[in-house]
């Protein structure tokens, strides 16, 4: 029992310890652009959590990767790689985009699951292809899902900037250049944003932050996934077939259903990563679209260690620092590039610091057992 | 169910974690009063992805912004940012500098358009300007300036420079990212071409459909090499920072490269300096001065500014390097200049009017 107050404790340290470790490393950048590494950090943190605005800005920002670090770890969990989340979340914004300014007039409880639903297809779609190849063929799904997501960047492109762009854009002959993206959404398409809720607890945010239920509904997931993965016989499932896909098949488990069913699974977790940000901060999907939350997602699963919980921890560092990024740049000068290696330091420190924990942790059990 | 506890107790720490933040929402930090005596007008200006360091677009904004420094000296302050790789946080970016009591805001390039739009609204005692980009509605008192460009009219004269250039009859266009912005550019290009030639035979490549198509020199040499392989002899690029491998590209074959933005001869190495013809100029960086200067003049406009030929907001690069280059050539291209000016040539916008 000793034991294993002393692992939980370990496990509670190392993160603290990890990012520690990366602030001192990171002073010494900051002191090579000649500025005090004490006042910098000052205000990254009065800054990012001294203010309601920064605050909900910190939950927006790690709302997609929510998203996206549940999707890539369920299929680490399955023992597959999906690289592909990139690709699966452009997609399935697409479809709720698509959903969202190409019906009018529906009420607002049937509108927004719709467009939600879509996502998720989209997602799954994207997804069905290289586990298909994979499952059937042996196709190796790094390399496809790699792929894949070139494809999903250039169709989306052809579908917002030749299909379905907005034409209806006031721009005056010759003049400037009209936005290329898709009309805006109805109305009823959007997510509610967080703040009436809130100020139901007194707490109020400005008008210009857009924290919305999907903060609470990626929480709400991380705590269903949790429950399917250590709770049920599919999450049973899963997890055999993703530490030993063999020795899972023998006790009766087929590992290519078991693949099929986690990889879409995570195809359509995935879908809903974009949609935070598209269903009520944008209002339409541009050529703009953000990038990058996929591949982020693989560093916020990583860091959390694949467990739902350590996803949303990680998630929550990864808007701590980009909004501590903006303060940092706003406030004290400090350029774009350095911020972008601050933030690298930290993540590789984390990352390296739960890899040696585990090992020992590992030991630790075995010399228990 | 030792696992599950360990699980609990992770679970309860996220909870804690996120109402702690939650709570810190509750209170609400007073900015401590500023003790500013001297009235500096503060300048802000938030670059597009990629930053400074480009030698086209947002350096043009940048050399802008350095030149009103050095011409107002203590009269103004300046600050520039640079938003996220993926460019989400704009808004974000642009909110901070007016909350920080910025008095000129500048956003570059048309990313922007949406961002400055809501901001402005919120703050309606800040100026922004906005480079590229078109708001609707916009009146002389309104607090957003939006700085545009005819950019096919300096293209239309680059490309009658090219055609007047070519032995081959065959010029070529790399654009960067296929959008109805670069569109333009190659509409205008092909025009004064056919201008001067209405048999020439204009290749046209586009790099990608992504912004990183606008840092791809590597693309855009081999997208050059090919259309000189195909018999092009001038090549015009309006592809960013991309632009340094179609320059590369067509020095190492001998043939002309035509840059844009910024007049490319001065930035490119000794050696491709013989193969630039000229560069389409796009005086982001008179945009950028002269709307800081209407600020410390304090007679700032809102509502639409135009740069074309007629207000030397666009044109053609002459310079040390390519002065006997073009030194043939150059009384035919002021004299469609002038005709431009005067109306006597209607350049077209866009692909389709070009057809």
């Amino acid at each position: 029992m000793n034991k294993r107050f002393k692992i939980i404790l370990l496990q509670l340290l190392t993160p603290i310890v990890a990012i520690l470790f990366a602030v001192v490393l990171s002073s010494v950048l900051i002191v090579a652009i000649g500025k005090s590494p004490i006042e910098v950090y000052q205000t990254m943190i009065e800054f990012s959590l001294g203010r309601a605005d920064s605050v909900g800005a910190i939950l927006f920002n790690a709302t997609p990767l929510i998203f996206s670090g549940l999707a890539v770890a369920l299929s680490f969990k399955v023992g597959l790689f999906n690289i592909g989340v990139e690709g699966q979340y452009f997609i399935g914004a697409f479809f709720a985009a698509f959903v969202g300014f190409t019906f009018t007039g529906l009420p607002a409880f049937i509108h927004l699951p719709l467009a939600i639903l879509a996502a998720m297809v989209g997602g799954v779609l994207w997804a069905f292809v290289p586990i298909y190849l994979k499952v059937r063929r042996g196709v190796h799904e790094v390399i496809s899902t790699i792929m894949l997501n070139y494809i999903a960047y250039s169709l989306i492109h052809y579908l917002i900037a030749d299909l379905f762009m907005d034409r209806n854009q006031k721009v005056p002959e010759g003049l400037g250049s009209p936005l290329i993206r898709t009309p805006h959404f109805a109305e009823s398409a959007l997510m509610p944003k967080l703040h009436g809720f809130l100020s139901f607890f007194g707490i109020d945010l400005p008008n210009y932050v857009y924290l919305n239920w999907f903060f609470v509904i990626g929480l709400l997931l991380a705590v269903g996934m949790y429950y399917l993965l250590w709770h049920t016989p599919f999450g049973y499932e899963i997890r055999a077939v993703g530490s030993n896909p063999k020795a899972s098949e023998a006790a009766g488990i087929s590992p290519n259903k078991i693949y099929f069913k986690g990889f879409l699974l995570s195809g359509a977790i995935a879908g809903l990563i974009g949609l935070s940000h598209l269903l009520s901060f944008y209002g339409y999907m541009d050529l703009d679209f953000p990038k990058n939350f996929g591949f982020n997602g693989i560093a916020v699963a990583l860091m959390g260690n694949n467990n739902p919980f350590g996803i949303v921890l990680a998630a929550l560092l990864f808007g701590f620092l980009n909004r501590g990024a903006e303060g940092v740049q706003t406030f004290m000068g400090v350029p774009m590039e350095t911020i972008v290696i601050m933030q690298g330091i930290i993540i590789l420190s984390v990352v390296v610091a739960a890899n040696i924990l585990g090992r020992y942790v590992k030991r630790l059990e075995k010399k228990e057992a | 169910m030792r696992k599950f506890k360990s699980l609990l107790v992770a679970f309860v720490l996220v909870v804690f974690a996120a109402s702690t933040l939650l709570a810190g929402c509750a209170k609400k930090t007073e900015e401590p009063a500023k003790q500013e005596e001297t009235k500096k007008i503060k300048v802000g200006l938030v670059f597009d992805v990629g930053g400074r360091g480009d030698k086209s677009f947002n350096d043009a904004a940048y050399a802008g912004l350095e030149r009103a420094q050095k011409e107002f000296g203590d009269k103004i302050e300046v600050k520039y940012l640079e938003p996220s790789a993926g460019g989400e946080n704009r808004e974000q970016l642009l909110r901070l500098l007016a909350q920080d009591k910025y008095d000129l805001i500048f956003g570059v390039g048309f990313m922007f358009t949406d961002s400055i739009a809501k901001v402005a609204k919120d703050f309606p005692e800040t100026k922004f300007a906005l480079i590229d980009g078109y708001v609707p509605d916009l009146k002389e008192d309104s607090n957003i300036s939006c700085l545009l460009f005819k950019e096919h009219e300096g293209s239309f004269l680059v490309g009658a420079a090219a055609a007047l250039k070519s032995k081959t009859g065959k010029i070529g266009f790399v654009g960067g990212m296929k959008i109805p912005l670069i569109e333009k550019f190659e509409a205008g290009y092909i025009a004064g071409a056919k201008y001067i030639n209405p048999n020439i035979q204009v290749l046209s490549d586009y790099i990608g459909t992504t912004g990183e198509a606008f840092k791809d020199p590597v693309k855009g040499k081999e997208l050059t090499l090919k259309q000189i392989k195909n018999g092009a002899d001038v090549i015009y690029h309006a592809s960013g920072a991309s632009g340094v491998g179609v320059i590369e590209a067509a020095a190492s074959q001998k043939k002309f490269a035509i840059g844009v933005d910024s007049d490319q001869s001065l930035t490119a190495p000794e050696a491709q300096r013989p193969y630039i013809l000229t560069s389409m100029l796009k005086r982001v960086d008179t945009a950028v001065f002269e709307t800081i200067k209407s600020m410390v003049d304090n007679n700032f406009k809102g509502g639409y500014k135009e740069f074309g030929l007629k207000e030397d907001g666009v044109g053609y690069a002459e310079n040390e390097f390519n002065k006997d280059l073009i030194a043939d050539i150059k009384p035919k291209l002021e004299e469609i200049k002038t005709k431009i000016i005067n109306g006597e040539i209607k350049v077209p916008t866009s692909k389709k009017e070009l057809q």
